[in-house]
């Protein structure tokens, strides 16, 4: 004799096997496609947050990272239109000096913002060139003009003591 | 059996959201926005409870 003791809802709940009547019926329906997405929501939700508070981070001024000044090159081996490479902040760091005038000097970290090239000063044509794939920089702000590359070159901050270059920092984006 | 699809319709834009959302958030962070990435985290944490709100609205909605 067929017992219906299967057929019955025991009580109201949400696993949703009680009513199966065929195998792999619930593999994805309506509802469980709903759950999927539901659940990436949830994994989206929860993957922000590192980014989130590594933002917060640096907002509240924890990532601001000093480093000790340090010398570059002394003033007087810099003639006007030149550049000079050296490594700041770390000894990993490559970055480059160039003595635009007389009193004026912008120094900035050369791994290009595209794929991390170094990026070259050309005097001639008087802006930054990525020799990788033809990225150009403005050698006043260090903004990408021409090329893949998207971000601006990080600026360092450089003060002239008794002759001498130091690098202080490097500066945050503005842009 | 009909079944209203307004649910999946639903979520489906709020997945649409989250990945739009992510995406500006990481491009956001690399240019150093920090106020941008956190505007970005924000409104993509939101979207889970309003994700899990439509999915227990909508999972037993017939047509
Ligand atoms: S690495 Fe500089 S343009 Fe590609």
């Amino acid at each position: 004799m067929p017992s219906d003791k299967n057929n019955k809802i025991p009580f109201n709940e949400d696993n949703y096997t009680h009513n199966i009547e065929r195998n792999n019926e619930r593999k994805l329906d309506r509802r469980g496609f709903m759950k999927t997405l539901a659940g990436a929501a949830g994994v989206f939700a929860v993957s922000s947050l590192p980014w989130g508070a590594v933002a917060a981070k640096e907002l509240i001024g924890l990532g601001e990272k000093e480093y000790p000044k340090q010398k570059i090159i002394d003033e007087s081996k810099l003639a006007v239109g030149d550049a000079f490479e050296f490594k700041f902040p770390g000894e990993h760091d490559d970055a480059i000096i160039i003595r635009l005038a007389e009193d004026r000097y912008v120094a900035y970290q050369n791994a290009c913002t595209h794929l991390r090239c170094p990026v070259f000063w050309v005097k001639e044509q008087n802006q930054m060139v990525c020799p990788c794939h033809h990225g150009f920089f403005d050698v006043e702000t260090g903004a990408p003009t021409a090329g893949p590359p998207r971000r601006p070159l990080p600026e360092i901050q450089v003060k002239v003591e008794n002759g001498a270059i130091y690098a202080v920092r490097v500066k945050r984006y503005e842009a | 059996m009909k079944r209203s699809y307004v649910g999946v319709a639903v979520l489906a834009v709020i997945l649409f959201l989250n990945i739009i959302f992510t995406q500006y958030m990481v491009h956001q962070f690399f240019y150093e926005n920090y106020v941008n990435t956190l505007i970005f985290c924000g409104l993509n944490i939101v979207l889970f409870p309003i994700a899990l709100f439509a999915y227990k609205k909508m999972k037993n909605v017939k047509a």
